[in-house]
């Protein structure tokens, strides 16, 4: 049996998206934010404990996070410096979850 | 009322596992062909579908801050994953687990998760498994399911006291309404569910 070697059922590309024109500007002061998007398969239970594993939040915090992602498709889940939201977007992504970040304010 | 599969052990943290040795021939495999998939592609080579879930991108909109991360993270991403699936493996005809290497299963068996659920088109949640997924695959992904739950209902017991003020460091959702009008870069969505790539 190899069960990882089936080929995927399906093509997960996503889908070629018109991207507007960013500004290049840096803006140095606004805060960025980290950002866990909705995905089929991570548990929801599983969600909850990885925020309040990596970011000690209590879990009715967590929980209500956890349902934004579920019911809104996404939600932020800490903001802060870059250096810091790309170091919680890695330990996001040690977990599992399908995390991005934006700088606030773009 | 069905004994619990997994316990927690009382002097010190850790769990007890009675499971049949059928599923640990499963755990045993499951690790080694994934891990054998992971070094395979190593860190050079572009990630095939079946595992680019395990490696998501941070930045969705920069491309050249995407590539910097890429190269800053993935060796070690792909040293956590291996790590975990090495432990799952090397314990999986284990009895007794601490904390360590129960937190390295939960790992294990959610990249299993990943991985098998992206090959079996898993994509809504609403609908799981689709119905013309290959049998075996989508028993072993419904099984691995009920054991991470099970894993979590111990884990959960774990965790720390929160931290104080933590809860209120989250800034306010700045979008408010459901995703289903705009992106978060305020362009309208093209389709669901939302796919900023990974």
């Amino acid at each position: 049996m190899a069960v990882m070697s089936v080929s995927p059922a399906m093509s997960t590309a996503p889908a070629e998206v018109e991207r507007p024109e960013v500004e290049e500007t840096v803006k140095p002061d606004l805060p960025w934010l980290v950002i866990v998007w909705n995905d089929p398969i991570n548990l929801m239970s599983y969600v909850t404990f990885v925020f309040q594993k990596l970011f000690g939040y209590s879990r009715e915090k967590a929980h209500k996070l956890m349902m934004d992602v579920h019911t809104k498709g996404r939600a932020v889940v800490s903001s802060g410096p870059r250096e810091r939201s790309e170091l919680d977007v890695a330990r996001l992504h040690q977990h599992g979850l399908w995390a991005t970040m934006e700088q606030s304010g773009t | 009322m069905m004994r619990r599969r997994i316990r927690m052990t009382r002097k010190q943290r850790g769990c007890e596992l009675h499971l049949p040795p059928e599923e640990r021939a499963l755990l045993e495999m499951l690790p080694k062909e994934l891990a054998a998939l992971l070094r395979g592609v190593g860190i050079e080579q572009p990630l095939p579908e079946s595992v680019r879930r395990l490696f998501p991108r941070a930045y969705v909109r920069d491309e050249e801050a995407e590539q910097i991360y890429e190269q800053s993270t993935r060796r070690e991403l792909l040293e956590s994953h291996l790590s975990s699936l090495e432990t799952l493996r090397q314990y999986a005809h284990a009895t007794h687990l601490d904390e360590e290497t129960t937190a390295a299963w939960m790992a294990a068996l959610n990249d299993l998760r990943l991985v098998l659920g992206t090959v079996l088109g898993v994509t809504d949640e609403d609908v799981g498994i689709p119905d013309d997924a290959p049998e075996t695959e989508a028993v072993i992904y419904q099984y691995l399911t009920m054991l991470q739950a099970e894993l979590i209902d111990v884990m959960e017991q774990w965790l720390p006291d929160p931290v104080a003020g933590a809860d209120d460091l989250v800034p306010e959702d700045p979008w408010g309404e459901p995703l289903g009008g705009l992106r978060w870069d305020g362009t309208p969505r093209p389709s669901w569910p939302p796919r900023p790539d990974w």
